[in-house]
């Protein structure tokens, strides 16, 4: 209950405010956006940039664990998130732009707990 | 730019008032600041003065930030959510290097260079790959930075990496031949109420975010100044004949004064691994 009521306060102003460090061009195609789906397997709440790592299952029903770049924890431990606000397991949906070297990692833009808007931006997404 | 501190502010009250526990850094509160007769910080009183009467540069700031559109970014919107620090991707006019309005009086081999890397969409940016920015490049960051001001010096501590750079006020000469570093070697002295500070000794590194060089060559000055008690100034001029026909003055650049946060630790390598995807424009799958 208490996680949910501070996704809810959070996401509505964390659009505005997540910062990392490099660029995002060089690393990730903007042409080729990505949802996925699945399970939180690993959180590294680190800096420079925040890796949640998710298995997807594809529509063969092979699953594949996927990478997927945040932002920095500090511009969101000010907002108020703690390094608990997700957990292992969590079922989440991530929306993003593919890794342009062709690997299981994404530049997440949103990222979408039971519903409601997470993390949101990222290192180079424009939020919303 | 105060958005940060409104912001956090509002959301903390927000956050509060349900009662949902914080983190530490926000049941903090600035002391000793200014306040309106309607009871909030009131940033625009004068700057604070040290003992000797010269102005106060102490305190905690953030770069000024503007949106980031991507149709006019031709790095793209680097890590810009929050937009992007003002002089961050070029310190001379917020224009590409090769645009032919961009006044900066690039050597020939400097102009490609920095073409070159705005090509490759700044994959070799010492910043992406958790080196210190050079000192004029470091007061357009995405991140806090700290003054600790003294009479005889001022340290800056910055969020990012926790670097730090020492302005030394004591009357000091620069050194004829300084080791070569990232932050230079900077000394500085009051014009009225303007800090001029000469910096050599420059480790070569990029200017900023499109590439411009800063070589071993460069002398800058920065004339910095408290405008009002939330509001400094730094304009800069680059001297560095090695890369440029002639100095040139960059973007003046804002820093807002940033209330009840302090900085927070920044270990750029702990788990840096963005680099290894960073293919540019050449490699593209």
């Amino acid at each position: 209950m208490r996680r949910t009521m501070l996704v809810w306060l959070v996401g509505l102003v964390l659009a505005s405010s997540v910062q990392a460090h490099h660029n995002f061009l060089a690393e990730f195609d903007p042409a080729k956006p990505i949802t996925l789906t699945g399970p939180v397997t690993k959180i590294e709440w680190t800096n420079p940039h925040i890796f949640l790592y998710l298995d997807v299952e594809d529509d063969t029903g092979k699953v594949a664990n996927w990478a997927i770049e945040m932002g920095n924890p500090n511009s969101l431990i000010r907002l108020g998130w703690t390094r608990k606000a997700m957990q292992v397991g969590d079922v989440i949906t991530v929306d993003g732009s593919l890794a342009r070297d062709g690997s299981n990692l994404v530049n997440a833009r949103t990222v979408l707990l039971a519903g409601k808007q997470m993390f949101a931006g990222s290192s180079g997404g424009k939020g919303k | 730019m105060h958005a940060l501190a409104r912001l956090v502010a509002v959301t903390a009250g927000i956050i509060v008032c349900v009662g949902v526990p914080l983190p530490a850094q926000w049941r903090v509160q600035t002391k000793g600041v200014p306040m309106t007769p309607a009871g909030t910080p009131n940033l625009e009183a004068p700057a604070p003065k040290l003992a000797d009467g010269t102005p106060d540069l102490s305190g905690l700031w953030d770069a000024e930030k503007r949106p980031c559109d991507e149709a006019k970014t031709p790095l793209g919107c680097i890590d810009a959510v929050r937009g992007v620090p003002v002089g961050f991707g070029n310190l001379g006019a917020d224009l590409p290097a090769s645009d032919p309005n961009d006044p900066t009086p690039f050597q020939p081999w400097a102009r490609t260079l920095v073409a070159q890397r705005t090509a490759d969409f700044g994959k070799d940016s010492p910043h992406a790959r958790c080196l210190p920015q050079a000192s004029p490049s470091a007061w357009a960051t995405f991140d806090m930075q700290k003054i600790v001001h003294t009479v005889d010096s001022v340290t800056i501590l910055q969020e990012f990496m926790g670097q730090y750079r020492q302005i030394f006020l004591d009357g000091r000469p620069l050194p004829t031949d300084p080791e070569p570093t990232f932050k230079g070697y900077s000394v500085g002295k009051w014009e009225g109420d303007t800090l001029v500070v000469e910096t050599i000794g420059y480790k070569e590194n990029w200017l900023d975010g499109q590439g411009r060089p800063l070589t071993e060559q460069a002398r800058t000055i920065e004339r910095i100044r408290r405008v009002n008690y939330g509001t400094l100034e730094v304009g800069m001029t680059i001297d560095d004949p090695k890369a440029y026909t002639k100095p040139w003055k960059t973007l003046t650049i804002r820093l807002a004064l940033v209330l009840n946060t302090d900085l927070l630790e920044y270990i750029c390598n702990e788990n840096e691994k963005s680099v290894q995807h960073m293919v540019g424009k050449g490699v593209v799958k």
